[in-house]
């Protein structure tokens, strides 16, 4: 990348419309991104960045998307970003609340070789909800590192800052063998089990 | 028995068994084969109809509607 005195590194935030990316995205980087209440509000993407352990990252805004075949043009837009930077970190954005929705573009992501972290936002309202969600498990699983946020709270937002460094690629074969074991197992991979404290990204 | 999910009436839920159609992209909505569904809302005038998908509700054209078939009790 850059040289050393100033470390650029570029992120992209991704996920389906409406799990709080720009919210997310306003936190991180004290942007003014419009937020509302339904989906397809960011129709093109925001730019902004911050700074964290001597590294400068550039974030953009990418509108949600449901997957990565576009239907229509924000989706486009999406897509067209990613394409484009091969080499950025993709921030994927799950709503904690329906995790499983955002998985399909999660793995979509993964599948294509870029590297990933993942925030499970709105995890306030999932704890308002009673619903559990491990992040340490889901880390085991993809083996890359996921961070709980709530951008309305503010709660994790420094963790997912510092743990930006640490997103990796992970592969299918791999995520797949990580749920054929038990997840007591875990320890013999390699990977580590998650516990959050050092952002382990399962031995990659 | 085997019905296309336009043909569900409200709140008849069903699994999903078979995606004739446009597969990935009913996929990426979470309309998968083995899920549960139930439905919530048919709009009017060949309106899109609803249904509930665990904690999400999606929205799907009449016509992909169609191409969707569920395996009520």
């Amino acid at each position: 990348m850059a040289e050393k005195s100033k470390q650029t590194k570029k992120i992209l935030m991704v996920g389906n419309p409406n799990v709080g990316k720009s919210a997310l995205f306003n936190r991180l980087t004290g942007g003014e991104a419009i937020v509302s209440n339904y989906p397809g509000t960011t129709v093109d993407f925001t730019r902004g960045e911050f700074a964290v352990g001597g590294i400068f990252y550039e974030v953009t805004d990418v509108p949600g998307t449901y997957s990565l075949e576009p239907r229509d043009g924000a989706e486009e837009v999406a897509v067209s970003i990613l394409h484009k930077e091969k080499d950025a970190i993709v921030l994927i954005v799950l709503d904690a609340t329906r995790v499983e929705r955002g998985l399909y573009l999660a793995l979509e992501v993964v599948e294509r070789g870029y590297s990933a972290i993942i925030a499970l936002n709105m995890i306030d309202e999932a704890h308002d909800k009673e619903i559990s969600v491990s992040a340490s498990e889901l880390q085991r699983l993809l083996g890359v590192p996921v961070v709980a946020t709530s951008a309305i709270s503010g709660e994790g937002i420094k963790d997912l800052a510092r743990m930006t460094a640490k997103a990796c690629k992970t592969d299918i074969a791999r995520i797949n063998a990580a749920l054929e074991e038990k997840p007591d197992e875990s320890v013999s991979t390699g990977g580590c089990g998650g516990c959050m404290g050092c952002g382990g990204c399962g031995g990659c | 028995m085997k019905k296309k999910l336009s043909e569900l009436d409200y709140g008849d839920f069903g699994t999903v068994c078979e995606i004739s159609f446009n597969k990935s992209g009913l996929r990426s909505l979470g309309v998968r084969e083995g899920k549960t569904l139930t439905m919530v809302t048919k709009q009017p005038i060949k309106g899109p109809v609803v249904v509930m998908l665990g904690e999400v509700e999606v929205a799907i054209g009449l016509k992909m509607a169609d191409s969707v078939f569920v395996e009520c009790a």
